[in-house]
């Protein structure tokens, strides 16, 4: 029996989960993340989404890694301004009073730096791990959203993917003008220089799919069938009860430890 | 109900009386007077210059002009007996099925399988019925089913191109508007493809946009030109039309079909069939049951078109040639994509115009860009200057805001003639460009955008390398013809040549070498003509001969 449930976790993936428990799922723990000014439960929340993305969705490590500095990034701002200027943030220098770090504007920095890399985290499971075109599936089946809404949005969570890919070519392009091979992350400076061309890129990308939409027949009324759309499962229910389980373990913790 | 129409109309499925059609802001009309119809299963094919307004009028169809995309219509256009600006394109779409220009227009950024099944959930039908029609579209246009879970995005531009057109066919309307559906096609897709869009369905009217037009006539029941001017200058069964108005269509820079010009040739001295030939295999047949004395008329006739469907740059002597640039067991991938093509051996040499053929998705491209030296490879190794691109899309090569602004840009890498305005003149002026020197690149028209890349590749005389892609997909007969002369200058001055195409007539035309790629490598690396004898070599790498080979074949037995 306990082998067969080690086949069943290694063989689980988090992209086999139905879109809308997971989605719930992580709303509810942005929000505990929001609400529980506490380091520990952000350490917990980090530690989990990332061992998720590692155990579950076969992400590397270094990826998983490379994920949080953006994140940690907006999370710096938080600190330093917590150390700078704690006399403004009353509540958050109360809430973490108790917290165990050296004053008490450096603990609620560290709380709200440790917060902004949890909510990033968190956000980046469930991106990583749902598939766009079976989200809108699910939110059209199951939620009765309208069609139009629901491939706007199809069009919107793929843009991103769609502009990385327009800007290799102009960056590609570029190269060759400048006379050598591109960087496989871009400068700063190219980085600006290619917001304009990617914008109007966006702007064309955005209304050649309202056309084509269009010309194919996507109306917001009448009946359309939803192919492929995913389907609840037990494992969604297990997932569902595990997170929130684990939620309320982090949030007692979080109490246990103040 | 609103998918309820009143029964076909007998005499015209689609109508445009008088119609003409002005965007805004717009001092002139983008298309019209024109006045044609479409007759229920006819098969109609519209031929024109580019930009032209054949896509144009094809939207004012489906009610796309003027309820989606803003512009004055006027006379009146009417579909399945009713106005046709009455509906929205949706309200359209269970009736009519539209391809667009730009399979990138057809697509919605999609899994595969979503992309073909689309319109068919958006009409509600029953989820095993849309099964079968997705099934069936993606078999009989030959999508491989390992496709059907990536995102149309991740496709190459003709693999794009199979399932816009898979999607198109899998709706199975009364009309189908279909816009130059083989433009990025390898030959043996595109032969295929053209045989499924001309099966005859009943009741099904096909009006169809297209420059490949070899193959396609045989299937065609009328054909209407748009002349330069926007309205029709000729209309009628295809091989009549294409005898009977020869010169004014080649005057107005439209394509004809081989058939047609070996028809206007073989007339020059009296030997051309009684009745005009709809395919190669009609004018061969034709030219094998000639007596001897006309057989030489006939040659004679020939020869021009012969001579221009070869070579005629001269080939630098084979010893002593200059490489440019020389791949040893490169593994070849895109940028920061995985490897495609292994074990790459392959030799430029300084003056040689080398073709590289391959199917759709065979890594024709990225041996382009490893050959210019844009991309990494991730084995082997690359000896040579770097190479410029003329990338497929031309308008990722534009940085600055004027067509002007870029001739100078490419200038002042060589760092002398920046200052120097009538330079950057003398280059416009070059190619043709002259009078849209302050227009942004994006304004331009697909040509003259083609024009711009290769301007700015050669004005800074830094490439010794141009590898050009498709360069002359999408250009009308007139364009194609003014750029090969150019790219044959290219190569006439030195420059090492590249081509990457799909047209195998074309290939046959520039290249004195080709490589084929195909099954992750390189298949064949042989001088063109026995490149293109080698019909299994073809058959292999999805590819057919140039359209040509039966003439040139009938040419050396009469020879003999």
């Amino acid at each position: 029996m306990s082998v067969r449930l080690s086949d069943h976790l290694l063989q689980f993936r988090l992209n086999q989960l139905h879109p809308l428990p997971k989605l719930i799922v992580c709303l509810i723990w942005l929000v505990a993340a929001i609400a529980v000014f506490d380091a520990h439960f952000q350490l917990v929340t980090i530690v989990l989404a990332a061992a998720a993305l590692v155990l579950f969705n076969r992400s590397s490590f270094w990826l998983v890694l490379g994920l949080m500095v953006p994140f940690a990034l907006f999370g710096v701002g938080f600190l330093t301004t917590s150390i700078l200027f704690r006399d403004g943030s009353d509540f958050a220098v109360k809430m973490a009073a108790e917290a165990p770090f050296v004053s008490e504007g450096v603990s609620a920095g560290v709380v709200l730096f440790l917060r902004a890399i949890a909510c990033g985290m968190v956000s980046a499971l469930f991106t990583l791990t749902t598939d766009p075109g079976d989200l809108v599936k699910a939110l059209m089946k199951d939620w009765r959203l309208s069609p139009r809404i629901g491939y706007a949005l199809f069009s919107a969570l793929n843009l991103v993917p769609d502009l990385a890919s327009e800007a290799q070519q102009i960056r590609l392009a570029r190269a060759m003008k400048r006379g050598g091979l591109p960087r496989r992350i871009p400068g700063l400076v190219e980085g600006f220089s290619l917001m304009l061309p990617l914008l109007t890129f966006a702007i064309r990308r955005a209304s050649r799919a309202a056309i084509a939409m269009e010309a194919r027949g996507l109306t917001g009324h009448g009946t359309r069938t939803i192919l492929g759309a995913p389907v609840l499962a037990w494992r969604d229910l297990v997932f569902a009860g595990s997170a929130l389980a684990l939620l309320a373990a982090a949030c007692t913790l979080a109490w246990m430890l103040r | 109900m609103p998918g309820a129409l009143p029964a076909p109309d007998p005499d015209g499925v689609a109508t445009w009386r008088g119609t003409t059609v002005r965007f805004p802001h717009q001092r002139r009309d983008a298309v019209g007077p024109v006045t044609l119809d479409l007759a229920a299963g006819e098969h109609l094919l519209l031929l024109g210059p580019s930009g032209v307004g054949k896509s144009t009028l094809l939207d004012t169809l489906t009610g796309l002009i003027p309820n989606v995309i803003p512009a004055t219509v006027g006379g009146s256009v009417t579909a399945l007996g009713i106005a046709a600006d009455s509906r929205t394109p949706a309200g359209w779409a269970q009736h009519i099925a539209r391809h667009f220009q730009d399979a990138d227009q057809t697509l919605c950024g999609m899994r595969v399988d979503d992309e073909v099944a689309f319109a068919l959930e958006n009409q509600g039908l029953p989820a095993e019925a849309i099964h079968q029609r997705v099934a069936t579209a993606m078999r009989d246009v030959g999508i491989d089913e390992a496709w059907r879970g990536r995102r149309t995005t991740t496709l190459s531009g003709g693999e794009r191109q199979l399932v816009a057109l898979a999607a198109t066919l899998a709706q199975a309307s009364r009309v189908l508007l279909v816009d130059e559906p083989t433009s990025h096609l390898a030959p043996l897709a595109a032969s295929r493809l053209h045989q499924l869009l001309m099966t005859r369905a009943p009741g099904r009217s096909v009006l169809i946009v297209d420059h490949r037009l070899d193959g396609l006539i045989a299937a065609i029941d009328r054909v209407a030109v748009l002349g330069p001017d926007g309205s029709i200058m000729a209309e009628g069964p295809p091989a009549a039309l294409f005898r009977t108005h020869a010169a004014r269509i080649d005057a107005a820079g439209v394509w004809r079909p081989l058939a047609s010009h070996l028809d206007t040739a073989l007339a020059t001295q009296g030997v051309a069939p009684p009745q005009p030939p709809v395919s190669v295999a009609d004018v061969v047949t034709h030219l094998k049951a000639l007596g001897d004395a006309e057989k030489a008329l006939a040659r004679q006739a020939l020869m021009p078109l012969v001579a221009a469907a070869l070579p005629r740059v001269p080939t630098p002597a084979l010893a002593g040639r200059e490489i440019v640039v020389r791949l040893s067991g490169a593994d070849c991938a895109p940028f920061l994509g995985p490897v495609v093509l292994r074990n790459v051996d392959l030799a430029v040499a300084r003056g040689e115009f080398l073709g590289i053929l391959g199917a759709n998705g065979a890594g024709k491209s990225t041996l382009g860009l490893s050959l210019a030296g844009l991309v990494r490879l991730k084995g082997g190794a690359r000896d040579g200057a770097p190479g410029g691109v003329a990338f497929q899309n031309p308008e990722n090569q534009f940085v600055t805001g004027s067509v002007r602004e870029e001739i100078e840009a490419a200038l002042a890498v060589r760092g002398t003639e920046a200052s120097q305005p009538e330079t950057a003149d003398t280059v416009l002026a070059g190619w043709g460009l002259g009078h849209a020197a302050s227009q942004h690149p994006f304004e331009l028209s697909h040509g003259q955008k083609r024009r711009l890349a290769l301007a700015t590749l050669t004005a800074g005389g830094r490439w010794p390398l141009l590898v050009l892609d498709e360069p002359m997909a999408g250009l009308d007969a007139a364009a194609t013809a003014a750029l090969a002369l150019r790219i044959e200058a290219l190569a006439a001055s030195g420059h090492a040549i590249a081509l990457i195409t799909h047209d195998m007539d074309l290939a046959l035309r520039l290249c004195r070498r080709c490589v084929v790629v195909g099954e992750g490598a390189i298949l064949a690396d042989a001088p063109t003509a026995e490149v293109m004898a080698d019909a299994a070599l073809l058959a292999r790498a999805g590819l057919a001969p140039p359209v040509f080979k039966p003439v040139l074949d009938w040419f050396g037995e009469a020879a003999a």
